[in-house]
């Protein structure tokens, strides 16, 4: 679905890593680890087609735009900005061709299975930070994008709304969609069948997640 | 107060009418624009970009004399080119972008005066900063007309893509190709709304029309869709009753209209029922 050769990327003209090598099948799960400012959130952005790498090339089976979503950190959005939490969501069909009344239902359909209908009329200035993140990933799940990049995706859930982020990426993955996602819960991430990519200074490694669950002291991924 | 007094000098004067059709329009088109330089934080934009039209309008005055489409097309391309310096200055360099414009601001103003003592004509350089609403003849007022007209229109057409790129401008660039359309378009309709304005109601007035609306309409709604219209009501308003005091009083038309709209946004601030003082209960986060 996904090929990067010799991809590098940074920031200022720097490379954060060697040349990093990768593929991503359709229905993969791929979580990229790696410490503060190691460049994670940069790959994902150089991989949905917002950054331009420094050197290599990416080859992508799906059109960038529609094919592949991204869903950002929250300070990303404006909390400020007065709309209502289902006019935020309802932008997730921003290239949808559906008619007026089969978006609403489908509008409706994705609120409730992320459990906001309760909140859709409220001011984004009135959410919760999980709040915030759940109208975010119910706006990515609006879209028909077969790849989802995933900045951070756990930020700020609650025990309830985590539930419910893994049952929507257990399903995007029998979609066959191919999911990458940045995330710092080593922890959590090893009790679901991922792979993890490890982004270093030192260089890229990529393996089952739960071999570096085991390793995370020996790689500096833990104090 | 009566109807009458509320309309009497309009149906009396056409220039009257003139002036209250004209400036109507351009606040109907200025306040929703406003309300998107609040919303992308480029509040101080209108201001700089007022003072950057005035080369281009003083090489036009210059060559040109009164001519309303020299003027327009000068004060145009000087108003698009500040704006387009600055956002290459800031891409280039990492320069704020805020204070790139604050660079070149004076760097324009001090350009046009001196363009207009070079011109040796007499054009009242107060008359071009503050203009005078009454003045406006048929050409100008068709072209604010069409000027309001085409800005309105193209802010439909990009209504969505600039929402979405104030909001959330990642998620837009990963669906979209338009953002950065939608935000040429966008500063393009304030340079044209400035442009005409400075030569109906002056280049600084024209700026308290686009943002005193704006910034009070923020004191009453939390909702674009209902700020959008609001914002351009307040300004029509504003107009209409500045022109009755400028004519009743005998008082400059610019001034009088700006200095309501004035009014009205420290009314808001402290009436407001959204973050007003005597609403709020604690300080709000910024807006």
């Amino acid at each position: 679905m996904i090929e990067c050769h010799g991809l590098q990327w940074g920031a200022g003209g720097r490379a954060l890593t060697p040349p990093l090598d990768l593929q991503l099948t359709a229905g993969s799960l791929t979580a990229v680890i790696g410490s503060n400012g190691s460049g994670k959130s940069s790959l994902l952005k150089v991989i949905a087609g917002l950054d331009r790498p420094l050197a290599g090339k990416i080859t992508c089976e799906v059109p960038l735009m529609g094919g592949v979503a991204y869903l950002p950190q929250q300070q990303h959005v404006d909390r400020q900005f007065p709309i209502r939490l289902a006019e935020l969501v309802s932008a997730g069909l921003w290239r949808s061709r559906l008619g007026r009344s089969e978006k609403r239902i489908r509008l409706h359909k994705v609120l409730s299975d992320w459990g906001l209908l309760d909140l859709q009329s409220q001011g984004l200035h009135a959410l919760s930070g999980g709040e915030l993140q759940r109208a975010l990933l119910a706006r990515l799940s609006l879209t028909d994008a077969r790849v989802l990049l995933l900045d951070e995706p756990e930020a700020a859930l609650d025990d309830v709304g985590l539930r419910l982020l893994w049952q929507h990426i257990e399903r995007w993955q029998r979609e066959g969609r191919t999911l990458v996602l940045v995330s710092h819960n080593l922890a959590g991430l090893s009790h679901h069948n991922c792979d993890g990519l490890l982004v270093a200074r030192s260089g890229c490694i990529k393996a089952p997640i739960r071999q570096f669950a085991d390793e995370r002291q020996r790689l500096g991924l833990v104090a | 107060m009566t109807p009458d007094i509320l309309w009497a000098p309009f149906s009396e004067f056409a220039f009257m009418r003139r002036a209250l059709f004209g400036s109507v329009t351009l606040a109907c088109s200025a306040g929703p624009l406003g309300v998107f330089l609040i919303l992308r934080r480029m509040s101080l934009m209108g201001d700089a970009i007022a003072h950057g039209i005035l080369p281009g309008a003083a090489l036009a005055f210059w060559l040109f004399g009164l001519s309303l489409p020299a003027l327009t097309a000068g004060g145009l391309v000087a108003g698009l080119g500040m704006a387009g310096a600055a956002a290459w200055i800031t891409r280039r360099t990492g320069l704020r972008e805020d204070a790139s414009l604050a660079a070149l601001y004076p760097i324009s103003l001090a350009s046009g005066v001196l363009l207009l003592g070079l011109a040796g004509r007499k054009l009242d350089l107060l008359h071009l900063l503050f203009g005078s609403a009454l003045a406006v003849d048929t050409p100008t007022l068709y072209g604010m007309l069409g000027t309001a007209g085409f800005s309105l229109l193209v802010l439909m057409l990009i209504y969505r893509a600039l929402a979405l790129d104030s909001l959330d401008p990642l998620f837009l660039r990963s669906v979209s190709r338009y953002g950065a359309l939608a935000h040429a378009a966008f500063l393009t309709l304030v340079v044209l709304n400035l442009v005409i304005g400075f030569q109906a109601i002056g280049a600084l007035m024209v700026v308290g029309l686009m943002m005193l609306p704006a910034a009070a309409a923020r004191f009453w709604s939390r909702r674009l869709l209902i700020l959008l219209p609001l914002a351009a009501l307040i300004g029509a308003v504003c107009v209409w009753l500045g022109l009755l005091l400028s004519f009743y009083a005998n008082l400059p038309s610019g001034p009088c209209i700006v200095l309501l709209a004035g009014f009205f946004y420290l009314f808001s601030v402290v009436a407001g029922p959204v973050h007003g003082l005597l609403r709020s209960t604690s300080f709000p986060m910024t807006v």
